[in-house]
């Protein structure tokens, strides 16, 4: 799916990426900051784990995207129609080679569902005028998108949404709630997924909608995350009035742009990505066990060694998983799923390995952040990738049914209203017809 | 039907990969294997012959000992075969054999090398039988010492797949400079190779004993000590890609067995398959398989192209095959149900060959040691 620049005719004068990269680097150069060396940050990735945001905090992110793009460097492959640079995933490359040491703007996890989920998905389905208005505002850091995605009743089963807009006149009336959306308390919009029909089966129901997070009748809640965090939030929806400009995508054909939205999400059927780990060891866990004064431990270092061949078959997968998908273009959509499984998989066994190696020192400490605290936020962490964006069972499903080519599980709500499909499940007898 | 170690090929593997599954499934079927596995025959001559002709047996050696490889790297495509053999559950010690090999083809003499390709040639087997503190096998030791105007040979090795298959033997063992391989007639006086039983049926398991066996000083391989310490180590790294490509490969062809079987078997008015609790298991499974490959694919590629890291990937496919093959093929007996206990049916074979090959070129817990030591954590 090539959905950024699709039906955009190549820009007549797109320049060599070599050039291009060095242009690019000459005007970070006299520009941008440069990063401070973050090399030897090789500890496995623990999403969550981050500071904060805060809406004054991304201000100045804000100011630093406007800069990017007043030079021409946002939207580098978005079309040119609506403020993009029109160019090809060669010069996406040469650019991000010449930015490797350059502070860019960081907007947390919401600038991951702006520039790589929401405006993708926006770009494949939206109509002209919608994107006309919106896109050339993301790329100057003016609109940021969280998802509204799960209800608080719906999420492995996303297509069962309850959240609901209702027509009225020519406006549309939003009464829900969503939950789990990343950022959503320092985003200006969020893309929401509403029932639009409910005497129809439950995919040809829905719709996309534009709600902004400063809307009358929308309330915001920060959730408390088990490590302290407080980056996931819950959204109420009281009679909150749209309008068919906001409207993503068909009425009641939002299920496609689902689909869409999830294969961005998934990273473009590209898997997800893995801190290499290859020619050290562990390091987390071998700096947990010299802390610990536990390196010399036979059962220790067998841990060790545990965590480090798992970690090298990770990444010996993730090139084999390439190969595939590149071998299998139809199937890389359903392949992408043994990504996601891999992490939601292995991701506890290393941070229940981690808290083995510390034993004592990861269950309670004189400081923090210390190795034995890591182990334990990794610990509390390590169960986000097995839920978050598609729980290891619906991958289990994915990879069983379209990969493995396994029978499907009977369904009870693809065919009728639903409506109906709500009663029915209330009344559950186990017998089908 | 193939393992698919490697997501593409070249043109080249491609054929060799082709000409290897129709001889393959032309000179010693599934149906061979298990009338060996109730006490028939083994493939005769002629199988290793063709087999050389397919271009088996030369991958490790260089093009100058009439080796030579399909794709450049020859311990990557030496892998691709021993995926298919393991999932057809081949007989044969083609990791041995590809090991010493590997082993002559380095450190060879003149006259060892006439031995090396008489082996690329495929006029007979030959394997790799190894003192046990080369394999993490404490007990298994086998000692050259000096007798007269020669060398004595003492010691017993247990556990050598088709030993007895074998024309030649090349031996590690401990001697007055340290480390010392030797290249030993199996029929030199003093040299006897036992039957064992054992859980894998699918080869003929033997103890390899070597009593006062005298050699001449032209029996040693290379320079014992340092560099003999050095080419076991790589040795050992080859032996281990090799057989975990055969673990991977029957992994491969006990998952589809299962696979077919959850799909085709109906209970409760549906396929089995169709239950998420079977589902389930089975792409977890199918998850380690695939992760199996890659790693056992990263680490033939690694080593047979001699970059650094090459080692510890060997060492952690090893491992990570050695464990996840054997919870595979519980996996699969349990979706099979009853019918996987019966002797008729393949599953016992693989669950056989798998736990056999784990235990092969040392065990897991072994090998992650020995990561540890090439990685640099000491």
């Amino acid at each position: 799916m090539s959905g950024c620049a699709a039906g955009e005719a190549p820009a007549v004068t797109a320049p060599d990426p070599e050039e291009y990269r060095e242009q690019a680097r000459a005007w970070m150069e006299a520009n941008l900051e440069r990063r401070a060396d973050t090399e030897g940050d090789a500890r496995s990735p623990t999403l969550g784990g981050s500071t904060d945001k805060t809406p004054e905090g991304i201000a100045p992110e804000r100011r630093l995207q406007r800069r990017l793009h007043d030079a021409g460097y946002a939207g580098i492959t978005w079309p040119a129609a609506y403020g993009g640079q029109g160019l090809g995933p060669e010069h996406q490359r040469a650019f991000d080679e010449a930015a490797r040491h350059f502070v860019l703007p960081d907007f947390g996890i919401v600038g991951g569902t702006t520039f790589g989920v929401c405006a993708p998905t926006m770009l494949a389905h939206a109509s002209p005028a919608f994107l006309e208005r919106h896109i050339p505002r993301i790329l100057a850091g003016e609109e940021l998108f969280a998802q509204f995605f799960s209800d608080p009743e719906a999420g492995s089963d996303l297509a069962g949404v309850r959240t609901q807009a209702v027509r009225d006149g020519d406006r549309w009336i939003l009464r829900g709630s969503k939950i789990w959306s990343s950022g959503a308390y320092y985003a200006d919009y969020g893309m929401c997924l509403a029932r639009t029909d409910w005497d129809v089966p439950k995919h040809r129901g829905l719709t996309w909608f534009a709600v902004p997070t400063t809307a009358k009748g929308v309330t915001v809640r920060r959730i408390r995350q088990i490590n302290g965090n407080a980056e996931f939030c819950q959204e109420f929806f009281d009679d909150v009035e749209l309008t068919d400009d906001d409207v993503i995508g068909p009425v009641n054909g939002g299920w496609t742009v689902t689909q869409t939205m999830l294969f961005f999400e998934r990273g473009g059927g590209g898997a997800a990505g893995r801190m290499t780990t290859r020619g050290s060891i562990a390091p987390d866990l071998t700096e947990l066990a010299a802390s610990a004064g536990r390196l010399d431990d036979p059962l220790v270092r067998d841990l060790i060694a545990r965590a480090h061949v798992d970690d090298l078959v990770r990444d010996a997968f993730q090139a084999r998983l390439g190969g595939l998908m590149a071998a299998n273009p139809a199937l890389a959509a359903s392949l992408a799923s043994y990504g996601k499984l891999a992490t939601g998989t292995f991701d506890p066994i290393r941070a229940n390995l981690a808290m083995q190696v510390g034993g004592p020192h990861a269950v309670v400490w004189d400081r923090s952040p210390s190795p034995g605290a890591d182990a334990a936020t990794g610990l509390l962490n390590s169960r986000i990738l097995s839920i978050a964006g598609g729980s290891n069972e619906m991958q289990r499903n994915t990879i069983g049914e379209r990969v493995l080519g396994l029978p499907r599980e009977p369904a009870f709500d693809t065919r009728k209203p639903f409506r109906d499909v709500l009663r029915d499940a209330q009344n559950w007898s186990g017998q089908v017809g | 039907m193939t393992v698919g170690l490697l997501p593409a090929l070249t043109d080249e593997q491609a054929m060799l990969l082709d000409a290897t599954v129709r001889f393959i499934e032309a000179e010693f079927p599934m149906e061979a294997v298990r009338e060996r596995a109730d006490g028939g025959e083994g493939p005769d001559a002629g199988y290793l012959r063709a087999a050389a002709r397919l271009g088996w047996l030369g991958m490790l050696a260089d093009e100058a000992h009439g080796g030579g490889s399909a794709s450049g790297n020859g311990l990557l495509d030496a892998a691709v075969i021993a995926a298919e053999r393991g999932a057809r559950l081949q007989p044969g010690p083609f990791a041995g054999h590809s090991v010493v090999v590997h082993a002559l083809s380095r450190a060879g003499s003149p006259g060892q090398l006439e031995v090396l390709a008489g082996l690329v040639e495929g006029r007979c087997w030959a394997t790799w039988v190894a003192d046990g503190t080369c394999v993490g096998s404490a007990g298994q030791h086998v000692e050259l010492g000096d007798a007269g105007d020669g060398l004595m040979l003492n010691g017993t090795v247990d556990g050598v797949p088709d030993a007895a298959d074998c024309e030649w033997l090349l031996v590690a063992a401990s001697g007055r400079d340290g480390l010392v391989q030797v290249l030993v007639p199996a029929g030199a006086p003093g040299v006897s190779v036992r039957r064992l039983e054992g859980v894998d049926l699918t080869r003929r398991w033997c103890a390899v004993e070597l009593h006062g066996v005298r050699l001449p000083a032209e029996a040693v391989v290379g320079a014992p000590g340092l560099p003999t310490e050095q080419l076991v180590r790589c040795q050992v790294e080859i032996g281990c890609v090799l057989s975990a490509a055969e673990a991977v490969g029957a992994m491969d062809a006990n998952f589809r067995l299962a696979l077919d079987h959850a799909r085709s078997r109906i209970a409760f008015g549906r396929p089995i398959g169709s239950f998420q609790a079977v589902k389930h298991v089975l792409a977890d499974s199918s998850l380690f398989l695939e992760m199996s490959k890659g790693i056992v694919a990263a680490a033939a590629g690694a080593l047979g192209r001699g970059v650094p890291d090459g080692p510890a990937l060997a060492h952690a496919a090893k491992s990570f095959v050695g464990e996840r093959g054997i919870e595979l093929t519980h996996t699969c007996f349990q979706v099979f149900g009853g019918i996987g206990y019966t002797w008729e049916h393949d599953q016992h074979l693989f669950m056989r060959r798998l736990a056999a090959e784990a235990a092969a070129f040392g065990p897991p817990a072994w090998h992650r040691e020995r990561l540890l030591a090439v990685a640099g954590l000491s």
